[in-house]
């Protein structure tokens, strides 16, 4: 569904990854771990728009997506809930999962049921419904996480890029994005998975890639990438 | 000294100065309003937007005599979002895009000289009567004499205001708008093309000084230099009230239309513009953000 190939990105002058390639299979939970600094967040950027790539290719069910802008890699399918969860303050929960839907109500991707699938993401993030008429700005971090989730859900989307859904949560919270996380993917959603959190990645993913200074270092199934003693030194906090 | 203040506020003459301070301070909030509008979707403005209002009243002046002044309006009001979307497109998408503090400030300031020349072309250098749309009889409210154009002005420009702010909060490419002013990257993350959300801000704000124009130009004399004076107070009025709130511009508006007419009768003509340019000055020194400001001014 997503294949990233020899991708190098960076900002300005300063290269942050010097060639990055990767794939995601239609259906599958991916996570993208490594240390901070290592270009897990720039990766994400990246494959949405949010930096242009200078060179590389990112294939999206077949089309070469690198260098378009990230409405239009939106309106492709590609939905990312980005570092910080950037939700919009001044307005509503109800209307920023609206804008999550922005090309379907405006005729970009097929339309479906915009109305019955806020319903939805609220009986997954029941929080939400409690705060549905309330400004994004007001909610708490843990609240704001499930609403970028959500809102980004709202695309119905061929990809989701999750960028650090726990980061900032307390432990309980982040159980709780763990358990959805792992519920989206029984219901078949395609994710790209960025997380501080190794080994609780690795123990909902299917596929995992360590990025270490722009490069990807190992890859393999999350459940070997687990066992590895290089990853559980390095990542994994075990001890020698 | 107290005693005269008393009679004042029971005379018919102080409240007609209000009534007509209140018609001027809305065109001024009406202007500010289309300021704060680009600079909450792109932190820039348009400071060709005096010029913005002279040319929808001279389209309105030209357009009117073919059908009548109401049919008139729409006309000005196309005509609007087009200059709107040339202003963006020639003088500040290009600096938004290289992230330039001062482009777009020298490239509207330079639109807003070429479309006063070319008016100056068109229209000529004197100064023009539009004939009002509706009696030019004053009405009187116990003694206080109105101009019937003035009730016009004022109720023009809150229809106007309250229907942007209606197609902000109820559709979905309002919402789109808000969304770009909150956070551009996120809003393209939502698949808005927030470089059009930007463009149309730009045309619904010179939509708003153009239709400002044909409604202040029956009250003004109209011509190529009548923008001018209007834009750079509602400068100062959008500083006073705060860009970042379309409410404060409004109260900025009157509070600056208000002093202008009750300076220019208790005093002299000659100090209107001082008590609301000391205003201004005090606001900077005291609140930089404006009286209903969110957060500082950075960028003008």
């Amino acid at each position: 569904m997503l294949q990233v190939e020899n991708l190098i990105a960076g900002y300005g002058k300063v290269q942050v990854l010097q060639s990055i390639s990767l794939n995601v299979a239609k259906g599958q939970l991916v996570t993208l771990i490594g240390s901070n600094g290592a270009g897990k967040t720039t990766t994400l950027r990246a494959i949405s728009g949010m930096i242009t790539p200078e060179s590389g290719t990112i294939m999206l069910g077949g089309d070469n997506i690198a260098g378009l802008s990230t409405h239009q890699i939106t309106r492709r399918g590609m939905a990312h809930s980005p570092e910080g969860r950037r939700v919009f303050p001044t307005l509503t929960v109800a209307d920023n999962l609206e804008l999550g839907a922005f090309p379907r109500l405006t005729g970009a991707r097929p339309r479906g049921e915009v109305k019955a699938d806020i319903e939805r993401m609220i009986a997954l993030f029941p929080r939400l419904g409690e705060r549905r008429q309330q400004l994004a700005g007001t909610l708490s971090g843990g609240e704001q996480q499930m609403l970028a989730m959500a809102r980004a859900l709202m695309l119905q989307p061929e990809v989701l890029l999750l960028d650090e859904p726990s980061m900032g949560l307390a432990p309980r919270l982040v159980e709780e994005v763990f358990s959805t996380i792992a519920r989206l993917k029984r219901e078949k959603i395609t994710m790209l998975l960025v997380e501080q959190f190794a080994a609780a990645a690795l123990d909902v993913a299917d596929y995992g890639y360590v990025l270490e200074n722009g490069r990807i270092s190992v890859h393999g199934p999350a459940a070997e990438l687990k066992a590895s003693p290089a990853v559980r030194a390095a990542y994994l906090g075990a001890a020698h | 000294m107290f005693e005269y203040l008393l009679s004042q506020l029971v005379s018919p003459v102080f409240w007609q100065l209000i009534a007509s301070g209140v018609a001027v301070g809305m065109i001024y909030g009406v202007i500010a309003f289309g300021y704060q509008l680009t600079f909450a979707t792109s932190k820039t403005l348009n400071f060709g937007q005096g010029e913005a209002l002279m040319l929808g009243a001279l389209v309105g002046l030209t357009v009117a005599p073919y059908t009548s002044y109401w049919l008139m309006l729409p006309v000005v009001a196309a005509f609007g979002l087009l200059q709107g979307s040339v202003v963006e497109r020639l003088g500040v998408r290009q600096a938004i895009k290289i992230k330039s503090e001062a482009g777009w400030i020298m490239a509207t300031i330079a639109l807003g000289i070429i479309f006063k020349n070319l008016a100056e072309n068109i229209w000529g250098r004197d100064d023009l009567k539009f004939p009002p749309p509706i009696s030019e009889k004053p009405l009187s409210f116990h003694g206080v004499n109105v101009l019937p154009m003035e009730l016009v002005i004022v109720a023009g420009a809150i229809i106007m205001m309250l229907l942007i702010e209606l197609f902000n909060r109820r559709s979905i490419y309002g919402k789109a708008v808000v969304a770009t002013s909150n956070d551009r990257d996120a809003a393209g993350l939502m698949g808005i093309n927030t470089g059009l959300v930007i463009t149309f801000s730009y045309a619904l704000s010179s939509l708003t000084a153009a239709i400002a124009g044909v409604l202040v130009a029956p009250v003004t004399l109209t011509g190529a230099t009548m923008g001018s004076a209007l834009g750079l107070k509602a400068f100062a009025v959008a500083i006073i009230g705060g860009l970042s709130s379309g409410f404060g511009v409004v109260v900025g508006g009157l509070i600056l239309g208000i002093t202008e007419t009750l300076t220019g009768y208790y005093f002299s003509t000659g100090y209107k513009d001082v008590p609301g340019l000391l205003l201004l000055l005090a606001v900077l020194s005291i609140k930089p953000s404006g009286l209903f400001g969110k957060s500082a001014i950075k960028k003008v």
